[in-house]
């Protein structure tokens, strides 16, 4: 009685986390329930299929499940979850993936009619080749991915036994002088390496770079990195030189402007999704060596070319890298089941507690329009709608209010469309960094920012992700890719990282009231008021 | 009620000579525990103890007296019947355990033989106390009906696996052949078959003469045997029949043949006769024998306190699926199929609505309407709606509430899971559909229940560990078998326990406190009612906008937060959520933000988070901007001042006009007396087009009219309460004296014949004088009414009386033909 998890009949678990077990209840719920929401009082878990199949191949059985939820549950469990939650563990393993002396990759089975029945699914049947015995059959090893994936998706998620390729190995140590890895990231990377494959989940600013470089050292062989941009690129380039024992001249840059392919090869997204004449013709770079590890950066943008591509490597390990796994294109699944498991998930307020995130002030700054604004944004054109409400004249002179009230704190001002940030750039007399600003003057614009030589930067969404802004304390967004969740978070990201006198980030978000903009702007806030961030909204005529 | 007992014990020095006559001698007692055991007697109630004999001695009667016997009792009855009639108590105690220093087969399972023993007296008991045996322990006599269905044969080897005994193998054998025999054996000739069977018999029941004869045997004969001794007890060979003598005997199975050790049973096969079997058996009938239940096992222990309240937890959630299924039933009710039930469609729409599989859904469904909760409602198109009893079950507390539910599944018939199963016709059974009543479900039920409260509190235990003891309750009880091999009585035990927990009869599969109270018949709600958990009358607010009761709510908080958020998750707590939408429905309903505001400061254990309150506020101040209204007609001019004097007349009053704008006016009345009115009043309206009336429509919650709620099939007669038990000892007493004293010869004598009249007698004396008749193979004269109601005289030879016929040879017609029992209007015997 009165323990701090009460189970939901919709597989859902809320557990308050004032109590005084909510700490140890969450480090045993951990391994098979995904957390969803973790606002201030209580968070939302869910048991998920997925999960209790990450749990069974982490070595938890069923019996410690149900022992768990009925040890914390406050009420009662209900039956059919703890029987639901027996049968689903019991479906993993009776598939499994297996390497053949005589034949290579197979699938065998304990439980003869399921394989008869997945056989007997059209989307299996072109993947696996002859029957070898009655509970054997032989896969392609091209369709390793692939034929996980479809079972996955037929409910007999198969036991992967058939181990990775080791890849050319490559000698790359962390140089750990006057630092060190902090307690999450080495769990990060021993959940990450213990699984084989998998996506970690850390909040922008907490480090997710460093479990990049600290998965190298562990794989010790050559690595392919995929990032989103060539700036990133160049920022993981410098942190693996500064971090690790790798010199500039391992690591090779492979972008739009540089094709090198040298031990630890850096690539982006775009160079790789580029098409010429009707293919994609840096496809091979994946080919190009004996690689032991594939690095995904900000894995929840990982574009639908690299996913098919994705499928076909799962013979070597795979780690992806993700602030918000919220995929606006629902496709978490698909990354779950082709790059592996999430192998661990932080909640950010929980970093932010221990210290290694910069605690936020989220602030919503509600700006009425004027009449004629109002009546000009009733008539226009629906899909006209959220631009005109996002630009108007009158948030304008709100951000340069907010802009003047922070005066002498580094300064991003984000946005979305072009000509506002143009006109923003104007009126706060500071360089605009958007689409086609070249890298070279990116990078310095930046560095300028870095060194205070420049107070207050305007960035469209390129520096959306991946840019190391340390000193920025104070971001104002001002028009977004309409609802989108994991953009909100990833732009509170860009002012997280721990200041150094160790004061707290201001995130305005600047919104239209009575608008689309309002109710796109509830949505994207929903994200981060999931993980406890709680906005205050202040009128702008308040500020 | 002393004085029928005072006679029967005159008789007591001398053993009754019928059955009759020993239900004579029990005390009235023992004829109540009678008629308690096999209600099916009381139907009608007998008019004399030779009446209730005969009608007890029915093979229908009878064969469900047998069913409804546990395994040893019905093993005992078994080893008597293949016994010689008149056995002893002691004969059938070495028939079960095998005799004390005879080595027991090595194919025979061991025997506890102190079990045997102890359990033997109870189970004899049993079987007097249901009439099915009568007679002192040193001469027990079965029941007639009884012997003939227990009774091994060639044909019917039973459960036992023993075939015909020697003298029934060879009725119909030459004379010539049984001397045959007898020279085979060794033994010297006798003048006729009748004692040529008797000096084999004798050979046979002879362990150490037989033990000598078979030492005697070729090893193959041995072998041959040996197939044959546990049953099935015939073998087939080719020309069984052959007369071989024992000079002539070739092959192993003519050495037998020759020396009646093996007996034709057919042309084609071979019987082994039943002394010999026991010989080879070491003189046991059974292969294995059960004297005690098996254990439940294996069985898995848990804390009786997280059973007791899972199992109200899942009460809890019972009575909220109930409700929830009928509350949505209520606004959209489900049509009735042609043929009776519920469409797949609608099936399926409630499991989702449920969340559950179709079976739960069906179980759900089903309950509430055997529970009374919900009937078709008799309208042209038909529907399934909530019953007037659904309304006063609601006003019930949650325990109340389950303790209908529970008590009406417990006494179900319906199974609801046989949803979707094929009916005869391979088409899908329908859930509330016909065929869905099987009669063995509530025995399955009790039984099930029965043998987990015999376990500790907090045991659980699973179809496997539990279908041993049902079985060896009720071996005869398992109901048709299905394709899967499975009979009626597995699949019911594995959905009872299913069902056990849905319904929160059991909790973790252990039997929970308030199901033991149900068992016992007792009340269980106030066995449940503290188990339930205790409503609060706050929640957790949290700035995702999502509100958190952390255990049920007050009602009346429930109700207002369902209003003014949506539910996200239920369960042990609920979720909800805030949306403008919500917001927007619970100031329609009335409420303003001030007051919705207050509402959950004072609720809400946590302050109200700041987006919550801004988008109460924000809906709140768009919220009645536009406003709509209700009008049935509208006066429109062009003209202000027109409007205001008809605004101002006093005779337009009864249309209740209101002005919206200078040139509108709303009227509640309808078009045609707004015409009418502002006719009378000297104006000329006109009328436009019936668009831009307004109709409101408000969907109505269906009920029925007011439904019995549907009973259970009976299995069988109703328990008779102990008031009819007395009633009907009494009157069978009484009857009992009447016919003792005046008419000592119950069958017509010849007096009434020379009278050439058609003999008449009283229908259980017909019954009993046909029973007899057909056990002495006697001729038998009776009177006969037939289909045209045309009374004869027919001289008959009984046969066979089974079923309300009787099956005979008539001299009449020279043909074998049935004679119904009610139409025989009496018995009398034929001199000869």
């Amino acid at each position: 009685m009165d323990g701090p998890l009460i189970v939901q009949s919709d597989k859902t678990l809320l557990l308050e986390i004032d109590h005084p077990l909510a700490a140890e209840c969450r480090r045993v719920i951990a391994p098979f329930a995904e957390l969803e929401r973790a606002p201030e009082h209580v968070h939302t878990y869910r048991v998920t299929p997925l999960g209790l199949w990450n749990a069974r191949a982490a070595g938890h059985d069923a019996e410690q499940v149900v022992d768990a939820l009925v040890k914390y549950s406050r009420y009662p469990v209900p039956h059919a979850l703890l029987v639901d939650v027996a049968d689903t563990m019991a479906r993993y393993g009776r598939l499994q993936l297996q390497k053949h002396p005589v034949h290579g990759l197979v699938l065998t089975t304990t439980d003869r009619p399921v394989l008869e029945e997945v056989l007997r699914s059209k989307k299996i049947a072109p993947l696996v080749g002859s029957r070898v015995d009655p509970d054997t059959v032989l896969v392609h090893p091209s369709e390793r991915g692939q034929i996980k994936q479809v079972l996955l998706k037929l409910g007999w998620p198969a036991e992967d036994h058939a181990g990775y390729v080791d890849g050319e190995a490559h000698p790359i140590d962390l140089r750990e002088d006057g630092w060190q890895l902090r307690p999450y990231q080495r769990h990060a990377v021993d959940g990450f390496w213990h699984g084989g494959s998998g996506v970690v989940v850390l909040p922008c600013g907490a480090g997710k770079t460093l479990v990049g470089a600290a998965a190298m050292a562990e794989a010790k062989s050559t690595t392919l990195i995929l990032v989103t941009n060539t700036v990133s690129a160049r920022q993981w380039k410098h942190e693996l030189v500064k971090r690790t024992s790798l010199t500039e001249d391992e690591i090779g840059e492979y972008s739009g402007t540089r094709k090198e392919i040298r031990p630890v090869t850096i690539a982006t997204y775009q160079v790789m999704t580029t098409k010429r004449k009707g293919v994609y013709a840096h496809l091979e770079l994946f080919d190009a060596r004996n690689w032991g590890l594939v690095v995904y950066d900000e894995v929840h943008l990982l574009p639908a070319p690299v996913f098919k591509f994705t499928a076909d490597l799962q013979a070597r390990r795979r780690l992806g890298l993700t602030a918000t796994l919220v995929r606006e294109d629902g496709r978490e699944g698909d990354v779950f089941s082709l790059i592996g498991p999430k192998r661990f998930d932080a909640p950010w307020k929980e970093i932010e507690a221990q210290g290694y995130i910069a605690p936020a002030d989220c602030c919503e700054v509600r700006v009425t329009l004027t009449d004629s604004e109002r009546l000009a944004y009733a008539t226009a054109e629906p899909e006209e709608k959220y631009r005109f409400c996002s630009t108007t004249a009158t948030k304008r002179r709100v951000v340069e209010r907010l802009v003047k009230k922070h005066e002498g704190d580094q300064t991003l001002v984000i946005g979305q469309y072009i000509d506002q940030l143009d006109e923003l750039g104007e009126v706060l007399d500071a360089p605009v960094i958007k689409g086609e600003t070249s890298n070279a003057q990116r990078e310095k614009l930046f560095e300028a920012f870095r060194s205070k030589e420049i107070g207050v930067l305007v960035v469209s969404k390129v520096a959306n992700f991946s840019i190391d802004l340390p000193e920025a304390t104070v971001a104002i967004q001002v028009s977004g890719t309409f609802g989108s969740r994991q953009e909100e978070a990833q732009r509170l990201g860009r002012v997280l990282r721990p200041k150094a006198d160790g004061h707290a980030a201001h995130f305005y978000s600047v919104v239209a009231r009575d608008t689309v903009d309002q109710d796109f702007a509830a949505h994207r806030q929903r994200f981060l008021a999931e993980q406890g961030y709680a906005y205050r909204i202040v009128d702008a005529d308040d500020l | 009620m002393t004085a029928p007992q005072s006679a029967p014990r005159a008789t007591r020095a001398t053993a009754p000579r019928t059955l009759a006559e020993e239900l004579r001698g029990r005390g009235d007692e023992a004829v109540a525990a009678l008629l308690r055991a096999r209600p099916d007697l009381l139907n009608p109630v007998p008019t004399d103890l030779t009446q209730l004999s005969a009608r007890l001695s029915s093979r229908a009667s009878v064969l469900r007296a047998l069913e409804r016997l546990d395994r040893f009792t019905l093993q005992v009855a078994e080893a008597l019947a293949a016994a010689p009639e008149g056995a002893s108590e002691t004969t059938v105690r070495n028939l079960l355990a095998g005799p004390a220093r005879v080595k027991p087969h090595p194919g025979a399972e061991p025997v506890d033989r102190a079990a045997v023993t102890a359990a033997l007296p109870a189970a004899l008991a049993r079987l007097r106390e249901q009439a099915l045996l009568w007679g002192p322990d040193s001469a027990l006599r079965l029941v007639l009906a009884v012997r003939e269905t227990l009774a091994p044969s060639a044909l019917n080897p039973g459960r036992t696996g023993l075939g015909p005994t020697f003298a029934e193998a060879t009725a119909g054998m030459s004379p010539a052949r049984l001397q045959q025999l007898l020279a085979g054996t060794g033994l010297p000739p006798t003048p006729d078959p009748v004692t040529a069977v008797t000096a084999l018999t004798a050979l046979l029941g002879d362990r150490k003469r037989l033990g000598a004869l078979l030492d005697q045997a070729p090893p193959a004969a041995h072998g041959l045997l040996e197939r044959l001794v546990w049953g099935p007890p015939t073998g087939t060979v080719p020309d069984a029949a052959r007369q071989v003598t024992a000079e002539e005997a070739r092959s192993p199975v003519e050495w037998l043949l020759a020396r009646g050790l093996l007996l034709p049973s057919s042309p084609g096969s071979v019987v082994l006769p039943r002394e010999l079997a026991l010989h080879l058996r070491g003189g046991r009938t059974h292969r294995t024998v059960d004297p005690a239940p098996p254990a439940v096992a294996p069985v898995v222990g848990r804390d009786p306190d997280t059973a007791d309240r899972t199992a109200a937890g899942q009460a809890a959630t019972a009575v909220r699926t109930v409700e929830e299924l009928l509350e949505s039933w209520s606004l959209t009710p489900p049509p009735t199929l042609r043929a009776g039930g519920l469409g797949v469609r609608d099936l399926k729409r409630a499991a989702a609505l449920l969340e559950g599989t179709e079976g739960d859904a069906a179980f759900w469904i089903e309950l509430a309407h055997t529970a009374g909760l919900l009937a078709p409602d008799g309208e042209v198109d038909e529907v399934w709606a909530p019953t007037p009893a659904y309304d006063a079950w609601l006003q019930q507390d949650t325990a109340e509430r389950w303790t209908l539910l529970a008590r009406t599944w417990l006494a179900a018939t319906r199974v609801g899971r046989l949803t979707g199963t094929p009916d005869g016709k391979g088409r899908p059974r329908a859930a509330l559909g016909p065929e869905l009543d099987r009669t063995l479900a509530p025995s399955v039920r009790r039984a099930v229940l029965t043998r987990l409260a015999e376990l500790p509190p907090g045991t659980a235990a699973g179809p496997d560990a539990l279908l041993p003891a049902l079985r060896w309750h009720r071996p005869l009880r398992g109901g048709p078998t299905g394709p899967d091999g499975r009979d009626l009585r597995d699949q019911l035990t594995g959905w009872t326990l299913h069902e056990a927990e849905l319904l929160g009869v059991t909790g973790r599969g252990a039997l929970a406190a308030p199901a033991r109270a149900l068992l016992d018949g007792a009340d269980p709600a106030p066995v449940l009612a503290p188990l339930l958990p205790e409503p609060l009358d706050h929640v957790i607010l949290q700035p995702d906008l999502t509100a958190i009761a952390p255990g049920p709510l007050l009602t009346p908080l429930a109700q207002a937060l369902a209003l003014a958020a949506d539910i996200e998750s239920k369960g042990g707590a609920t979720v909800y959520r805030f949306t403008p939408d919500s917001v927007r429905r619970a100031l329609d309903a009335g409420r303003t933000a001030a007051d919705l505001q207050a509402f959950l400061a004072q609720h809400s254990r946590t302050p109200v988070p700041q987006p919550l309150a801004y988008l109460i506020d924000d809906v709140a101040r768009r919220h009645g901007v536009l406003r709509v209204g209700a009008a049935s007609s509208y006066l429109r001019c062009d003209d202000p001042r027109l409007l205001d004097e008809v605004l101002a007349d006093r005779r337009a009053a009864e249309l209740r006009l209101r002005l919206l704008a200078p040139t509108v006016l709303a009227a509640q009345a309808g078009p045609e007396t707004l015409l009418a009115v502002l006719r009378t009043m000297g104006y000329a309206p006109a009328a436009e087009s019936a668009e831009g009336d307004v109709v409101i429509t408000r969907p109505d919650s269906r009920r029925t009219p007011p439904r019995t709620p549907p009973q259970p099939v009976p299995d069988g007669p109703a328990r008779p309460d102990d008031a009819l038990l007395a009633a009907a000892v009494r009157a069978i007493r009484a009857g009992d004296r009447a016919a003792t004293a005046v008419r000592k010869d119950p069958v017509a004598g010849p007096a009434s014949r020379a009278s050439a009249a058609v003999p008449r007698t009283a229908a259980a004396d017909t019954l009993a004088a046909l029973q007899t008749a057909v056990l002495l193979g006697e001729r038998t004269w009776i009177g006969y009414i037939n289909a045209e109601g045309l009374s004869s005289q027919r001289v008959i030879d009984p046969v066979k009386v089974e079923g309300g016929f009787v099956t005979a040879y008539d001299h009449l017609s020279d043909e074998v033909r049935t004679f119904a029992l009610h139409r025989i209007t009496g018995v009398a015997e034929v001199e000869e």
